[in-house]
């Protein structure tokens, strides 16, 4: 039973769909959400676990547990380069990822948490032979990390506060192969799963007069799948260049983030934020297939992706309308750390622009039901694999309704 | 109250979804620029017939050169397009398909008996006919009368087999544009026969009936596009077998060979690659081993590999091209290449630098994602019988034959999708 819903529960997860830049998913809580993912300086509740570690000190409540699912929408699509009438989508199943938080404080100062969400994932598939199949014609790629936390109330004021991530990574993709035999291409499925560990700390800082900063930082993390399968289906005559079933070493960074967070609480019913987030993308700068048996015709491929750091601009607030009553609205825009000249189409990463609103219902004290809304715009871009010749115009839609329920006393 | 009003922000949240939650990317508008493209037809030989694996079929010909770019200028004006098409997979009989033999990949001849209405005169129930690509023929051939009689591959769709010409059956459609890619021929019979048969067409011959068949084409003002000739040499017919492609790793058969040629001095074997000894009537003993920059020709492969050609043997002398045939063959091209680029000219034609093309190809090139270069099978760029362009080739060559279109006359054809021909079919 519990392998039952473990895997499940990893199934759910691998159809998240990249909507953010790169394959980073920033869906950590409903309430943030609906701020335009600020989350930086907020101490709302023990969602700050995962935003800042350092703020979860300066959770108003004694204990709090929460949990929350999105599901995504999205759409990609892809004109060819021109002169061309070729246009291609992609045919997504939606995706859910979701995360699950309890914290609670053990002495006035000291706080503890738990954090266990999904912040990297990319889940896309293409429309069945599509003129970019050779590159990818499927990929689902997820990261869920489980990150214990404490946190420490140095002075009313300022605190502090760190957690171990663990962090488990599966992919699988699919590619065509331009090897034609009478039953149509080949195809190579690669599929396996790592795992790895790194940290996430943050400072909080709170002044009487409503101004909240926070700083947080979440280290890179390497997922190294050594021995994933590489399941060649090619000719038979061709067999011997591509042993169906081999191995391959695959690596991909999950970036380091540093986030900086600023927010006021203007009045008792009413506050606005802004986080700045910078994720040090260039951390991935090619994605290398080390296949374990090499052949005339299989060799190891280096394949350029020269992604570049990114800065997040998030704007955001909330307004207490009444005491069962939240309202959010927010927005962002999140370049793309892709290169123009190595874009590849397993992710398709764009210059995102996304609106968001949400709302809070609290039937009773201490029950909160968070509903959240994001729509991003991928905005449209001429890009191109140059290394292959394979490129055009991409552009993408995300609607991203999302459900929570947060419990504290 | 409030559930009322959450009730309506999901709503307008519903309906947001509705309308805006699918990407889409405004089509592309074609244009035919200043080019008339409502008539087109094509004129040439089995480049652009649809020539492929030693034979013209069927499916072949959906995927032939002109068939190609006439798709594309369907999206700008182009109404109708008809091929001479076979009525099987086998054509003449002739088309080869891979094999594995004996543990390694081989094209083979395709197993069947082709319909004996491949033969037949198809002109009357089918035609006219758009493309008129004919396989074999020479620049000269286009004004040939009766040249039906003599090549089956025209005497099959001509108007008249017996009286009528290529070119004349080209002219009487009409056509508002034309591609004219021809020439080929008029150096690769030479090429072919290692320089002992067919002759090169002599570059003042060729001048001036491409000119004249230019001068006809665009009589009613039609405009077209030319194509120039590729280095005939690097394709792989030529490029497949090395010159030292004989490879001894026995000594005792090194001595042998050494001792067998004793009478000779100036031919020596060594372990690993030798120059493959062949026939010369030029050489004062009448064989010799080949130099580097020598062309073996890809038919005498089964020679080599069977009948000891090139060791025990003399390789004849048809079956490879020695420096100053590859240099004749070199030269015709560039005296070829100007008088195509200067009917281009002359005419306000479109031209395109084919040579250029699978030039950089044989470096290896990618288009849409594929590998290609101009490797003997597993390049993708020809097809089996190591001289005609594949599928995809065609496809390649048919997006240069579209841009030098699109940019002679400010149109904006839209190109063709390289990976959606078929590849070489591997069994």
């Amino acid at each position: 039973m519990r392998n039952f819903t473990m895997s499940a529960l990893l199934l759910l997860v691998m159809t998240g769909h990249v909507f953010g830049g790169g394959y980073q998913v920033s869906l950590h809580g409903h309430k943030q959400i609906g701020m335009g993912l600020i989350g930086t300086s907020l101490s709302l509740d023990a969602s700050a676990a995962f935003y800042n570690p350092g703020a979860l000190a300066m959770m108003p409540d004694q204990f709090g547990v929460q949990a929350g699912v999105s599901g995504i929408f999205a759409s990609t699509a892809f004109q060819m380069k021109q002169p061309s009438l070729y246009q291609a989508r992609t045919d997504n199943p939606p995706g859910t990822p979701f995360y699950f938080y309890v914290a609670g404080k053990i002495t006035d100062k000291l706080a503890a948490g738990l954090a266990v969400n999904t912040p990297y994932g990319n889940s896309l598939a293409w429309e069945d032979g599509w003129a970019g199949r050779f590159l990818i014609q499927e990929i689902s790629l997820m990261a869920l990390t489980v990150q214990p936390t404490i946190s420490y109330r140095v002075t009313d004021q300022l605190s502090v506060g760190a957690g171990f991530v663990y962090a488990y990574g599966a992919v699988e993709m699919e590619r065509a192969l331009p090897v034609q035999g009478p039953d149509g291409e080949g195809r190579v499925n690669i599929e396996g799963s790592t795992a790895n560990f790194g940290f996430n700390a943050g400072i909080q800082y709170e002044h009487s007069s409503g101004i909240q900063v926070g700083l947080s930082y979440r280290s890179r993390i390497d997922m190294e799948v050594d021995d994933a399968d590489a399941l060649f289906s090619v000719p038979a005559s061709l067999s011997g260049l591509f042993p169906a079933e081999n191995k391959v070493a695959v690596s991909l960074p999950l970036p380091a983030n540093l986030d900086f967070g600023l927010s006021y609480q203007v009045n008792p019913n009413m506050m606005v934020g802004m986080a700045l987030n910078y994720v040090f993308w260039d951390a991935y700068d090619e994605l290398h297939f080390d296949f374990e048996t090499n052949t005339p015709g299989l060799q190891d491929s280096r394949n350029p992706r020269e992604y570049s750091n990114t800065l997040i601009l998030r704007l955001g607030g909330q307004y207490r309308v009444n005491e069962s009553l939240f309202v959010r609205a927010g927005g962002y825009f999140d370049p793309s750390p892709a290169n123009e000249n190595y874009f590849s189409p397993e992710t398709p990463s764009l210059n995102n622009l996304a609106f968001t609103g949400g709302l809070s219902y609290i039937p009773m004290p201490g029950l909160s039901i968070d509903l959240s809304l994001l729509y991003v715009i991928g905005m449209e871009q001429e890009m191109m694999y140059v290394p292959e010749n394979f490129g055009g115009t991409y552009q993408s839609r995300a609607f991203i309704p999302g459900l929570g329920i947060s419990f504290s006393f | 109250m409030y559930i009322n009003k959450i009730k309506h922000i999901l709503l307008f949240f519903a309906l947001t979804a509705l309308v805006a939650c699918e990407a889409e990317i405004d089509q592309y508008t074609p244009d035919p620029g200043q080019a008339n493209l409502t008539t087109f037809v094509a004129v040439g030989n089995s480049l652009v017939a649809g020539f492929a694996d030693g034979d013209l079929y069927r499916s072949g010909q959906e995927n032939s050169l002109a068939n190609i770019i006439a798709g594309q200028l369907m999206h700008t004006g182009l109404g109708s397009f008809k091929q001479p098409l076979m009525k099987d997979e086998l054509g003449f009989g002739n088309r080869l398909v891979l094999a594995e033999v004996e543990g390694s990949l081989m094209p083979v001849p395709m197993p069947g008996t082709p319909d004996p209405a491949n033969f037949a005169n198809i002109y009357q129930t089918e035609g006219p006919f758009h493309n008129l690509g004919v396989p074999l023929a020479k620049v000269s051939h286009l004004f040939f009368e009766g040249y039906g009689a003599l090549n089956p591959y025209y005497g099959r769709f001509a108007s008249n087999p017996a009286a009528s010409t290529v070119i004349s059956d080209a002219a009487a459609l009409d056509p508002t544009f034309f591609q004219l890619w021809i020439g080929h021929n008029d150096i690769l019979g030479y090429a072919t026969s290692g320089g002992e048969g067919d002759g090169i067409t002599p570059a003042i011959s060729f001048m001036t009936m491409y000119l004249m068949a230019v001068e006809i084409m665009t009589h009613n003002g039609a405009k077209g596009v030319l194509g120039n000739i590729a280095d005939i040499t690097s394709i792989p017919f030529f490029q497949t077998v090395p010159y030292n492609a004989l490879l001894l790793d026995d000594q005792n058969i090194v001595d042998l060979l050494n001792h067998a040629y004793s009478a000779a001095p100036h031919i020596n074997f060594i372990l690993g690659p030798n120059p493959l000894v062949v026939a010369d009537n030029d050489h004062p003993a009448g064989l010799r081993q080949l130099e580097a920059g020598e062309l073996v020709l890809l038919t005498a492969l089964g020679g080599i590999r069977n009948d000891g050609w090139g060791s025990q043997v003399p390789l004849p002398a048809q079956y490879y091209l020695n420096l100053d045939q590859i240099e004749n063959i070199a030269g015709a091209t560039d005296e070829y290449n100007q008088t195509i680029s200067m009917a281009a000219e002359t005419f306000g034609l479109a031209y395109v630098d084919i040579r250029s093309v699978l030039a950089e190809a044989e470096h290896g090139i990618y288009f849409d994602a594929i590998g290609f270069n101009t490797e003997f099978v597993t390049g993708g760029v020809f097809s089996l019988d190591g001289i005609h362009l594949s599928a995809r080739g065609n496809a390649i060559v048919a997006n240069e034959f579209i841009a030098a279109i699109n940019r002679k006359y400010n149109a904006s054809i839209p190109k063709a999708t390289i990976g959606s021909f078929p590849g070489i079919v591997f069994p």
